[in-house]
């Protein structure tokens, strides 16, 4: 008995001391690091820390982000710059979050269009902190999308990173090989290169999960968009936003339909929601052709070489006549920064010829005037605007409202696969827009 | 009150006895072969699903030992994932939040759920019935749902610039299982036991300390374990209520799927080390929950 | 089980004693109470007033009033969400029989039973996203359940599981269930820890076989450990399944594995409507409520000392 209680009280107050280490841990977590974005900013020659936020993760826009920070400390040695990664996932909660407690970066990495205005509230509006000048250096294609009402006068929230481009990227030596001589340029174009190319052997047009953050399907909107250059105007696409184009109109279920044939006629891989190794499939030379994004051309030259060029995805009964051309994200800055006057710097220092080298030297295309890029697929890109007359369009699902593309980005893909009905589709993306307030789907952008 | 030690003639279930050689000579055999065979099936299952349950971990192993181009091909072995791991991310740095954040977390959870688990099992007073539920009920709150509010309410304190808040919402989010599966055990304890102690002279609350916590080990080792491992995978909780510097070694992970691509190699590396300290954890308690048991038998 | 009835242990106002037990109940739950008030309740009270919003989080919230609730419940997205919700559920029993199952096998000390104990617990310690990766290779076109099926001779039974709304609500809760067996196993093993063998014993001694033993001693025994396990792992169906969707499906295909949970995420996270998000988030409190409520009075244990 005695043995027992014994233990009993060792077993105590081994717990006692066990409780006691845990309050010591936890005060010593409470007076623990806290976080700041260093010493407040006075005079512009005082040492000053900028921290900048991206959910770029590891790929070619943050090795740019990351050089720029290097080139510019060196113009500017009393500035660290704080590079600092964030998860992709619930990227813009935390901005909001941080918004909410006012102790988050100075700057940060934001998409254009509709993703700027539905954060404004927090973000500086950079006219007259950015000089004119400067802003006159970045392709006013790309500044509109980042202003209220999408007009530049306004002052943008976002200076650009790069330009982007939704685009179809295609094998030449697969084409040859399997005697296209053409590249397609509209449906039926497309329909016949399919039947040559999978007579070869090849997979003519392959979509997949890969070249998309974990979890998540392949991502419809590009094709979604070329869809919509192929039956509409860039001045209609307003249309698609309030709603006095409803989604559920003929023409779009026309598209749909003639996208959805693509698979059943085999022109797709049969997995096409379920195939993780698109990208390894391409870059193989297994598939010849693939819906994509600027993000990825250098990866694609690096592994084919010049056997890789771009082409415009032919969603469309009449020959193609847009390209989607945009700067779909860049830095802004929090408006509850301490740091605003070398943040804006840090802003302006993007414009130069200087930065678009480093953003060229990244892979990406700079949305600077009068920069090209060293890459030729995407010189190719761009000269389907500048050359070949191609209207640029913005992309779609930076335009439309959230709601939507979320919805859409659910069901368009087994669209394609067969699985799901356009009409089923279509609907829960009309249904979707009735719900939401009418502030959200008035008749000009917000 | 069964009188176990009658010696049960020909009980089928007794493993060891002597063997007769007499009448049923068939039968007896049929029945220990049918046992014997019964149980190499359950074997075989166990074994199956042994393997299905250790699936993962080779996956984690066996990819992190490549490089992405590798992973594609699910060919060849490097050990770029490893590199990769430790290049990207301040990975001893995380796994020390995580351990911090954990601790400091179960302390508060044990504290709080082994007083109130005892109290609501057995010092009932007027309305603990009613608030009993209330804080069992506060495990259905949805995390989603309130953690916009909370963070307003932390921030407003200034608890989001370093760990103390994140700890302060983990203990709040375990507090009620924990609480109620000590309650759970705790009815297991004999009214007897604790009338019989505050009989003796002890205060009810020095009983709660010295007769009833150390019988409750098995629970608190399962709280531990559980509540270790749901504190160190949290992703939401950790992501918004710690300062990028203190972040723990789950939200740093999910760097590695940003932007848009994920190196699959380096997070299979990260996701292995990341389980291992849960592993530990739990063979720790294991024994724990072993002696436990001898301590709560031993009347 | 009711020993002598000499002492009334639990009469309420019986003097000093009585007074002493109900003062020490309250000071040892008051810890409890403050945590769980401050930083559960009153959230979740906030949460019903900015539900009746629109509120992004940063700018002033706009009021709506109530009408939010009717026009939400009205919407038939949500319907088609909260059948998923409902089919998920189905998945619970099974997600408990299992565990149940192995926690009497390996308790009954087969060969063997504290290597499996660890290794059935090891999944729990994985997080969601590999859980979620490894499914996906699984259950994809070429993975490794079509492999399993060709070489079983049923080849032509060739699934594309997460390819169509109800199949991959299906690979989800199988998903689920697997990930679930670690936790509740343990959660039966403490509980088979506390039972008094000598009644398994007279049961034996009494005649009872084998089944008839777990069927009318231990699992009555168990009931209040079955409760929790139930309560642990509808919650689970309805919080930590989200990672699960969220690396695996992404709430597609269609609508199809769109849980509340995860459309409470949407709403609030990936489109930055909180007040939305709230408001789903307490649709979402209730229901589990309900359930809860529910069970506790479905599963009531012998001894009529339920909850």
């Amino acid at each position: 008995m005695r043995a027992v209680r014994m233990r009993r009280e060792r077993a105590v107050r081994r717990w006692k001391i066990a409780a006691a280490t845990a309050a010591v841990a936890l005060l010593a977590a409470g007076c623990g690091s806290s976080s700041g974005s260093g010493s407040g900013g006075g005079s512009s020659n005082a040492p000053v820390t900028l921290t900048i936020w991206h959910n770029y993760g590891t790929e070619q826009n943050a090795t740019a982000l990351v050089n720029l920070a290097k080139a510019f400390h060196k113009l500017h040695p009393n500035i660290t710059v704080n590079v600092v990664s964030q998860p992709a996932s619930n990227y813009f909660a935390l901005l909001q979050a941080k918004a909410i407690s006012r102790n988050g970066p100075d700057l940060a990495v934001m998409w254009t269009g509709l993703f700027t205005l539905q954060y404004k509230g927090f973000l500086q509006n950079l006219k007259g902190l950015v000089p004119a000048s400067a802003l006159a250096q970045i392709d006013p294609n790309a500044l509109k999308w980042t202003s209220d009402g999408f007009n530049a006068a306004n002052g943008p929230y976002v200076i650009p990173l790069e330009n982007q481009f939704y685009i179809g990227f295609y094998n030449k030596a697969d084409f040859a090989k399997a005697g296209v001589t053409s590249v397609p340029t509209d449906w039926s174009q497309l329909y016949a290169a399919c039947t040559k190319l999978k007579k070869a052997g090849f997979t003519p047009l392959v979509y997949g999960n890969g070249g998309q953050p974990l979890g998540a399907t392949f991502y419809p909107w590009y094709d979604m968009s070329y869809m919509m250059i192929g039956t509409y105007s860039v001045s209609q696409w307003l249309g698609l936003y309030s709603g006095s184009i409803p989604w559920t109109s003929p023409a779009i279920s026309a598209q749909l339909a003639k996208w959805n044939e693509l698979h059943t006629s085999g022109c797709t891989n049969p997995d096409v929601v379920t195939n993780t190794n698109n990208l390894g499939q391409f870059e193989s030379g297994k598939a010849a052709m693939m819906v994509d994004g600027t993000w990825d051309t250098q990866k694609f030259t690096s592994a084919l070489g010049s056997k890789v060029a771009a082409f415009i995805p032919p969603y469309s009964s009449t020959p193609i006549k847009g390209v989607v051309d945009f700067a779909g994200d860049g830095l802004s800055m929090m408006s509850y920064s301490p740091h605003k006057a070398q943040a804006a710097e840090f802003l302006t220092f993007m414009t130069t010829k200087q930065a678009a080298a480093i953003i060229n030297a990244a892979g990406l295309i700079p949305a600077i005037v009068g920069t090209s890029t060293s890459n030729p697929v995407n010189q190719q890109m761009l000269n389907f605007v500048s050359q070949d007359g191609m209207t640029a369009y913005p992309m779609l699902d930076n335009v439309v409202q959230g709601n939507i593309v979320n919805i859409g980005s659910k069901f368009l893909p087994s669209v394609l696969g067969g699985s799901e009905s356009i009409a089923k589709a279509l609907q829960a993306m009309q249904t979707t827009l009735q719900q939401l307030p009418a502030n959200q789907r008035g008749n000009t952008f917000p | 009150m069964a009188g176990a030690s009658a010696p049960a003639a020909a009980a089928p279930s007794a493993p060891s006895a002597p063997s007769a050689p007499a009448a049923p000579a068939s039968r007896w055999q049929s029945a220990r072969f049918r046992r014997r065979v019964t149980a190499s099936v359950i074997f075989a299952v166990m074994i199956v699903v042994a393997v299905v349950m250790l699936y993962p971990f080779w996956y984690m192993s066996d990819n992190s030992f490549r490089n992405q181009a590798q992973f594609d091909q699910q060919r060849g072995h490097s050990l770029a994932g490893w590199t990769g791991l430790f290049r990207d991310l301040p990975v001893v740095q995380e796994l020390v939040s995580s351990t911090v954040v954990c601790v400091a977390a179960i302390a508060i959870i044990l504290i709080v759920a082994t007083t109130a688990g005892f109290a609501f099992a057995k010092l009932r007073y007027r309305g603990s019935g009613l608030v009993f539920l209330l804080i069992v009920a506060a495990m259905m709150v949805p995390l989603q749902s309130i953690i916009i509010p909370e963070y307003v309410n932390l921030a407003r304190f200034n608890l989001t610039s370093n760990y103390t808040g994140a700890v302060l919402v983990y203990a709040a989010l375990g507090a009620p299982f924990a609480t109620f599966l000590m309650a759970t055990y705790y009815r297991g304890i004999s009214d007897e036991l604790i009338e019989a102690a505050v009989m003796d002279g002890l205060s009810y609350e020095r009983t709660f300390l010295r007769i009833a916590l150390p019988l409750s080990l098995p629970a608190i080792a399962t709280v531990t374990v559980l509540q270790f491992i749901q504190i160190w995978d949290d992703l939401l909780v950790g992501y918004l209520f710690l300062p990028t510097n203190d972040r723990t070694i789950t939200v740093g992970l999910a760097v590695l799927s940003s932007g848009r691509t994920t190196g699959i190699p380096p997070l299979m590396a990260g996701s292995l080390l990341s389980a291992i300290p849960a592993i530990i954890v739990y063979l720790i308690f294991q024994r724990y929950l072993i002696r436990g048991l001898t301590l709560g038998m031993g009347k | 089980m009711s020993l002598s009835a000499a002492q009334p242990v639990r009469r309420p106002g019986r003097s000093r004693l009585a007074r002493r037990r109900r003062l020490a109940g309250l000071l040892l739950s008051v810890p409890a109470i403050l945590l769980v008030a401050a930083l559960l309740w009153a959230p979740i009270v906030q949460a019903i007033r900015y539900s009746m919003t629109t509120w992004n989080g940063y700018s002033a919230p706009v009021w709506i009033g109530p009408s939010a609730y009717t026009s939400a419940l009205s919407d038939p997205i949500l319907h088609r969400v909260l059948e998923n919700n409902a089919l998920l559920l189905l998945a619970v029993p099974v997600a408990i029989g299992i565990p149940l199952i192995i926690a009497v096998l390996l308790h009954e000390h087969v060969r063997g039973w504290r290597f499996f104990r660890s290794v059935y617990f090891l999944p729990t310690a994985i997080s969601w996203v590999v859980i979620g990766m490894v499914a996906l290779q699984f259950f994809a076109a070429n993975g490794m359940l079509n492999q399993f099926l060709a070489d079983v001779g049923l080849g032509s039974v060739h699934t594309d599981m997460l390819a169509s709304e109800y199949t991959a609500l299906a690979a989800l809760a199988i998903t689920f269930i697997w990930s679930m067996i670690g936790t509740n196993t343990i959660i039966f093993l403490t509980g088979m820890a506390t039972l008094d063998p000598t009644l398994i014993e007279a049961a034996r001694v009494d005649g009872l076989n084998r089944w008839q033993i777990f069927w009318r001693v231990t699992l009555p025994l168990l009931t209040r450990f079955i409760q929790f396990a139930f309560v642990i792992t509808v919650i689970s169906a309805f919080s930590a399944l989200f990672s699960l969707i969220f690396v695996m499906t992404g709430g597609g295909p269609g609508l199809g594995t769109t849980t509340l949970e995860f459309f409470v995420y949407q709403a609030g996270f990936a489109q930055g409507q909180f007040g939305t998000g709230a408001l789903y988030g307490i649709i979402l409190f209730v229901i589990m409520i309900v359930v809860g409520i529910g069970q506790l009075r479905l599963i009531r244990p012998e001894d009529g000392e339920g909850w």
